[in-house]
């Protein structure tokens, strides 16, 4: 006879954090493919910036909080309910998403009248200006949405996302297609409904953007949060990483044995006229590589760092956990 | 902010789907299948006859039964309601619908309804232009009109579920149509009965009183069974849109 066993349990939920939108032990996954692996964290008011490369999960995350397809594992709240089981919660959530499907043949205003209209708004004409009007299209403008621009349909996308003045606002890449008047007017209307109270969860790829975006970050990763916090202290972590930076110059080798005697670098590397060098502390590198040629009366042709891409930095701070 | 009504959640999705689906491309490659049937009929109507009134009556039935309930209203209801969640399904923009304080079945109500009101007009003209042009009198006609409405209310049900389910409904969607309606329910008995082509027939059998292969069922029967279905695959639909994850 076998042994008896106590029924398997799924293991426990880790703390739910504080915030008006609540992730916890999120995972989800495609077949064999883990997507979001384990994310817990909790967003308050303001503007929060998630960042991470193509691909890292960000939309399935913002698809999973606002219940458009439900986790794995884990659970999220949105101002304390699921998204997906409760349906008023929904007409307080605004999301833009990142595909860029639109219904094409309707005008901007007849878009985000729609909007209003299916998230139960009263005055949904006026409030569909007004939401064009934020995002700075012409309400009166006859065409179909269909012929707009990429940075027009975003912000059509936005108009619709915020008709209804939601309290949690879910903005995925919105800042794509943007020429750069309408970021920073854009980047500045978000701090705007933050400073009213609003949650605002905003992903982007690019580094810069975030910067502007606000101090709260989390970067996602390989489907984990790689990192969270203020802006600064990843912008520090990041520098603080080690660096590998390819230098062309005349007497490579000569340069190679300063660099090394100096103390300047961990690891190097020559080729003919080209070295790779690796250093921990990138500042102090940079400071001195140009004094330490001109010593040694080498003229440097090229300095250029091989791994300041993004994917490199996000490839770190999640092998660093 | 506050839940959405049904009936206005129905309307409001009725709207957008009808602007969406109506294209100048499937009109035109619609209406010509249908142009297609009617000069068939009409040269169905102008071919002699040994037999009389009685055998141009059964070449008509005969010709709207094989063309027109064959083809031409399950393709016209595949074509519009397999788009009518389906492209928004695929496209991205079903999430403008789903993600809202509304019930998901008047959202369903709505596309189907949409998609019944584009394609009745494709298939009644081509059709009713078809029964006139046999010549087989008037009670063609009206077994026409009453058989293309079951047929289309039913198969636009059928297909706006096919969108919700799979990817390239308009394919598995023609499968079906040859496969099942068109070859199995040939074989009759149950397979007859669960295939629309029984019940189309049936109606233009009873309304004519030509003796039609598988057209066997009482007219009443003919009309209430594929209503029924039309509100059990409507129900189902709002369940899978309830359900499913939205891209």
């Amino acid at each position: 006879m076998a042994e008896w066993a106590p029924p398997m349990v799924a293991a426990p939920l880790p703390e739910a954090p504080d915030g008006m939108v609540q992730v916890i032990g999120v995972t989800k996954a495609f077949g064999d493919v883990v997507a979001i692996s384990d994310v817990t964290f909790g967003v308050g008011p303001g503007v929060t910036a998630l960042l991470g490369p193509n691909g890292a999960g960000k939309s399935t995350l913002f698809r999973i909080m606002c219940g458009l397809t439900t986790p794995s594992q884990g659970e999220v709240r949105v101002l304390g309910v699921d998204a997906r089981r409760d349906r008023e919660v929904r007409g307080r959530i605004g999301l833009a998403p990142q595909q860029d499907g639109l219904f094409d043949r309707v005008s901007a205003l007849r878009f985000v009248e729609v909007a209003a209209q299916t998230l139960g708004v009263v005055d949904h004409e006026r409030a569909a200006r007004a939401a064009l009007d934020q995002v700075k299209l012409d309400a009166d403008d006859p065409k179909p949405v269909g012929s707009f621009s990429k940075g027009m349909r975003q912000r059509v996308k936005l108009a619709a996302a915020l008709v209804h003045d939601p309290d949690v606002l879910i903005l995925d890449e919105p800042l794509t297609g943007l020429d750069p008047v309408q970021r920073n007017r854009m980047i500045a209307f978000f701090h705007e409904l933050g400073d009213a109270g609003k949650c605002l969860l905003v992903s982007s790829h690019v580094l810069d953007e975030v910067a502007r975006l606000g101090s709260r970050v989390l970067v996602i990763a390989q489907g984990r949060l790689a990192a969270t916090g203020d802006y600064r202290a990843l912008r520090n972590l990041m520098d603080d990483r080690p660096h590998r930076i390819r230098i062309a110059a005349d007497g490579a080798r000569a340069l190679a044995g300063a660099l090394v005697d100096r103390s300047l670098v961990d690891g190097v590397s020559v080729r003919g006229d080209e070295l790779v060098v690796d250093t921990n502390d990138v500042d102090r590198f940079g400071r001195s590589i140009a004094a330490t040629a001109q010593q040694l009366g080498i003229r440097l042709r090229e300095v250029e760092p091989l791994d300041d891409d993004l994917e490199s930095v996000f490839r770190y701070l999640v092998e660093r956990r | 902010m506050s839940s959405v009504k049904p009936a206005r959640a129905a309307a409001l999705t009725y709207g957008l789907v009808i602007k969406q689906l109506v294209t100048r491309g499937r009109l035109v490659a619609l209406t010509f299948v249908g142009v297609v049937v009617a000069l068939v009929a009409f040269l169905v109507g102008r071919a002699e006859t040994n037999g009389g009134e009685a055998d141009q009556l059964e070449r008509g039935v005969t010709l709207i039964s094989l063309l027109g309930f064959g083809l031409l209203v399950p393709i016209v209801s595949l074509v519009f309601a397999s788009a009518a969640l389906g492209d928004m399904r695929e496209d991205g923009t079903l999430v403008y619908l789903w993600l809202r304080p509304m019930d998901r079945w008047p959202v369903v109500a709505g596309a189907w309804g949409a998609a019944v009101t584009v394609s009745l007009p494709v298939t009644l003209v081509s059709l009713v232009s078809s029964a006139f042009l046999v010549d087989a009198g008037n009670g063609l006609v009206g077994a026409t009109v009453l058989a293309a409405v079951v047929g289309t209310v039913v198969y636009s049900a059928l297909f706006v579920l096919a969108g919700l389910l799979v990817k390239n409904a308009i394919v598995w969607g023609l499968l079906y149509i040859l496969f099942w309606e068109g070859f199995v329910a040939a074989f009759g008995g149950l397979a007859a009965k669960l295939a629309v082509v029984g019940y189309t027939r049936s109606i233009i059998a009873d309304r004519t009183g030509v003796d039609l292969e598988l057209g066997d069922l009482p007219l009443a029967s003919a009309v209430v069974v594929p209503i029924v279905v039309t509100v059990a695959v409507l129900a189902l639909a709002s369940v899978r849109l309830r359900s499913m994850e939205v891209a």
